[in-house]
């Protein structure tokens, strides 16, 4: 990791190797708490707090983190995190925290907070490592934002909560997409973006585990 | 022999370096209609007869004929006696067709029911076929694969399972799913692990389900609720389904439901032609008709106080909702099913058993067949794997040759 | 460095201070913030509740009107009578239908609602006073499709026509069985009527599919039957003689329950002994 620098920490993870669409990680929260946009954006902003802070701490004091506990340790500064932002969901946005429920409390478990402080802050500065945490919680946001706009704008005739398709259930003519209201839905739509993403960055696309048979071999022009 | 001539004569320009080199999946599509393809299988160690793709798929096809024009009839008899019981047609441009053909709603008409049955199942195939036939050829084009007839069966197949009422659009999002994401994603015919036509069928279940499931959408006339054979039992329990109907009028077909799935008899029909000609499995039929017995037999003897479905005997769960239409087309699709013989029983066996579990003890969804398939799909590589393993150690045990060295 | 970092004297200290640090960051925001978060959840009741009496009005101040407007008493659900024994404020009648102490178990035919045990008292919101209250708003809850549905019922002074229903806590399917809070759907219960002019204890009110017809029906749920029947079936249930029953008839006949002899001899009783 010679060449870190603060703007690649930072963007990288939102396009070029975000961590739902290329690593395929902390995909469980993304399928429960897209429904609406509203909620999206705060789960999103929820789970930057906790990268960010759990990478800014454990590069603080990796220099005396012992090799032997530091699973434990990182587990511990990350779930104080997270029952902090817990707590002040609770006391301040009362409403959002009842649509997110335990999904706040489950962050402890998403994958993104605990493969970042492992793998980048364990390794880095206390600048750097806070700026990948950044990053990485905006990439996680990047995609949770566009889940939810489709679910909520297809399912709901809404974003954000402001009506944009006036549904069949409120007089209107927009029949609402029931499936995008089940967890299930997500699947397609971070499956299908990340299709577009790979189609736009080639590069991304994984090698063939094993070569697929072509269904026509197409003759030469004679 | 003009068109031969035609075909031949521009056939080169589709070729690699021609100037239609894109298009050749779509001159492809042209030339098989007419004329056998080029390539089918000739050796002897697998000619028994002279059989490709295209001519399982036709037969398939035309196997769902009985169970489609018995199903148009049906759709147009279960209106047309709605209205003369005093209900409002649906109007709009299917009236205006109806009454220039038919000049009027008369429930013992043959033709005035077929042409109102026709008025609604029409648009629906023919909305399947273009807006399916879309992508399939824009897939085939983007990479350079033919197109195929299994598209012929997946559409027919889609639309008899659809209600009779379903709103065109719906249709058309129903099959872009079925298709994009049940099969081309993962490479086109051949490649998919789940029937095409379940899962867009899925699809508009889950998305649209108050114009897919309920009481107001299997009989074409305005404010008529008619609930399915099925829906009945779950809800108002067996005395009421049997009040209702008689096991002969679900045998043959006389109730309500989506197109295609009503009549027994005419499923039947296509499934004695699909199965003297061996082109469907006779083992995943019987696996689906064991398990569906067994496990109705079984809830039979466990009996319930509160649940009416416990009760339902095998002889109804065999007529009434999609069960026979799933059994003999859906299940027996040679892509997504199991392809060992054994394989093909327990593969087979699971849908009958998971069919009959949804239909009973769930408490949401009446109908149990198209999620079982799908269910049944996903195990299907599974399951035969399994036995392909199972044979390899069987043949090295007899041979004492690793199977590597013997191929 | 890494020798000295797993010395056992080291891993202790690191994950005792790292212990201390978290534990007293952690019990700093939890002891914090409570008072704040009791707030917000009492706040949510009350919005419920104005909400379903048809009294809230986004922007206002929830606690002010609430005081202002609603009584909260706990009626005995036996005889209908209002009992002085529990303090409306901490009374939780979730909690006391699980105690035996306090709640009886269903026996299958009373159990329509699908909840096994009731409460024997239960907490009612009176609108407009308590001698002659506008508006009543009962707790419901009862089994939908998926899970327990929890709810509050609004019916006018007279005991017998509805204002209002909402649902504050289901897991109904999103699109169908939700709908049940859907405004366009709670709108049509504004004036039915639950008893019929018999004058017993079994309400009328249900669901129905295909449009209501008269003033004890009110539209099903678009493709949510079971969701409906459990809708139907807890209104059943709380409305009848197991529940609210008794209490509501002292509406409609007239007598009110605020019979303050014999509330005070009731609870002289429980008094003594």
């Amino acid at each position: 990791m010679a060449d870190v620098n603060a703007k690649g920490v930072l963007t990288a993870p939102i396009f070029q190797n975000n961590p739902i669409a290329l690593q395929i990680l902390g995909i469980c929260s993304a399928l429960a708490v897209t429904t609406s946009m509203s909620v999206s954006l705060v789960m999103a902003l929820a789970v930057i707090f906790v990268t960010a802070f759990s990478n800014l701490f454990v590069s603080l004091i990796r220099n005396h983190i012992p090799s032997s506990i530091r699973i434990i340790v990182q587990m511990t500064i990350i779930a104080s995190l997270v029952i902090v932002v817990d707590q002040i969901l609770k006391a301040y946005a009362y409403e959002m925290s009842k649509q997110l429920s335990v999904f706040v409390g489950l962050i402890i478990t998403n994958c993104i907070v605990m493969g970042r402080a492992e793998g980048f802050a364990m390794s880095n500065t206390p600048g750097m490592s806070f700026l990948d945490g950044v990053g990485n919680g905006l990439g996680y946001g990047f995609v949770l934002m566009v889940v939810g706009f489709f679910r909520e704008l297809l399912g709901a005739g809404s974003v954000f909560g402001i009506t944009i398709l006036q549904t069949v259930q409120n007089g209107g003519w927009y029949v609402p997409n029931g499936l995008l209201l089940l967890p299930p839905s997500a699947f397609f739509i971070i499956g299908l973006l990340i299709w577009v993403m790979r189609s736009v960055n080639p590069e991304q696309v994984e090698d063939n585990e094993f070569k697929m048979k072509e269904n026509t071999k197409p003759k030469e022009a004679v | 022999m003009g068109i031969q001539q035609t075909l031949q004569n521009i056939e080169p320009h589709f070729h690699k370096g021609g100037k239609y080199e894109k298009f050749y999946p779509l001159f492809e599509a042209v030339d098989t209609i007419f004329y056998s393809p080029p390539s089918v299988a000739k050796t002897t160690a697998h000619v028994r007869d002279g059989i490709d793709l295209k001519r399982i798929m036709i037969t398939v096809w035309m196997c769902t004929f009985p169970a489609m024009f018995f199903g148009m009839w049906n759709a147009g008899w279960q209106a047309n006696t709605a209205i003369d019981a005093g209900y409002a047609s649906m109007g709009g441009w299917r009236e205006a067709i109806m009454m220039t053909l038919a000049s009027g709603h008369d429930a013992s008409s043959l033709w005035a029911n077929f042409v109102l049955g026709a008025t609604y199942f029409l648009p629906i195939y023919l909305v399947t076929f273009v807006v399916g036939g879309f992508w399939e050829v824009l897939f085939a084009i983007k990479r350079g694969h033919e197109v195929n007839e299994g598209f012929f069966v997946t559409s027919v197949l889609f639309a008899l399972i659809l209600p009779a009422t379903i709103p065109l659009w719906q249709v058309a999002l129903g099959i872009t799913f079925g298709v994009v994401i049940g099969k081309e994603i993962f490479g086109g015919t051949g490649k998919n692990f789940l029937n095409p036509a379940l899962t867009g069928r899925a699809f508009l279940y889950f998305a649209y389900p108050a114009q897919i499931s309920g009481d107001a959408v299997w009989v074409a006339a305005d404010g008529y609720t008619g609930a399915t054979a099925l829906s009945l039992a779950f809800q108002d329990g067996m005395s009421a389904l049997t009040d209702t109907f008689s096991w002969w009028d679900a045998f043959l077909g006389f109730i309500p439901g989506s197109v295609g799935e009503v009549s027994t008899l005419a499923i039947f029909i296509g499934a004695a032609v699909l199965l003297w000609t061996r082109i469907a499995s006779w083992r995943i039929m019987l696996g689906v008709f064991l398990g569906m017995v067994v496990t109705s037999t079984l809830f039979n003897l466990i009996g319930s106080d509160s649940n009416e479905m416990f009760a339902m005997p095998w002889y109804w769960h065999l007529v009434i909702g999609g069960f026979a239409f799933g059994m003999v087309f859906m299940a027996t699709d040679p892509v997504s099913a199991s392809m060992t013989n054994q394989g093909r029983l327990i593969f087979g066996a699971l849908i009958g058993v998971m069919t009959v579990l949804i239909r009973v003890v769930n408490p949401a969804f009446p109908e149990g067949i198209m999620l079982a398939i799908l269910f049944a799909n996903l195990f299907a590589p599974l399951i035969d794997h399994f036995f392909v393993q199972a044979n390899i150690k069987r043949r090295v045990k007899r041979t004492g040759v690793p199977a590597e060295e013997t191929a | 460095m890494a020798q000295g970092n797993n010395s056992i004297k080291k891993v202790l200290i690191v994950a005792f201070a790292l212990c201390i640090v978290c534990s007293v960051i952690v019990s700093t925001a939890a002891v914090a913030l409570r008072p704040a978060q009791q707030l917000n959840q009492e706040l949510d009741r009350k919005t419920n509740i104005l909400n379903v009496a048809k009294l809230y009005e986004p922007g206002m101040d929830v606690e002010e009107v609430f005081s202002e407007e609603i009584t909260a008493r706990v009626v005995d659900l036996d005889t209908g009578e209002y009992s002085e024994e529990h303090d409306p404020e901490t009374y939780d009648s979730f909690e006391a239908a699980r105690d035996p102490a306090s709640g009886r178990t269903l026996s299958g035919d009373q159990d329509i609602a699908g909840l096994s045990r009731v409460e024997n008292f239960a907490t009612v919101y009176l609108i407009g006073g308590e001698e002659d209250p506008e508006q009543i708003v009962l707790p419901i809850r009862g089994q939908g499709l998926w899970g327990l549905m929890r709810g509050f019922l609004a019916v006018e002074g007279d005991g017998n026509t509805i204002v209002s229903i909402t649902y504050y806590e289901h897991s109904e399917t999103p699109g169908l069985g939700a709908e049940v809070n859907n405004p366009r759907w709670q709108a049509q219960w504004e004036g039915k009527k639950i008893y019929d002019e018999e004058g017993d204890l079994s309400p009328e009110i249900h669901l129905t599919k295909g449009g209501a017809s008269d003033e004890y029906e009110v539209d099903a749920l678009s493709g949510a039957t079971l969701t409906s029947n459990g809708v139907t079936n807890m209104l059943q249930f709380w409305l009848s003689e197991e529940a609210f029953g008794p209490y509501l008839a002292k509406f409609r006949s007239g007598t009110e329950p605020e019979d303050a002899e014999e509330t005070d001899t009731n609870f002289e009783d429980v008094e003594g002994a």
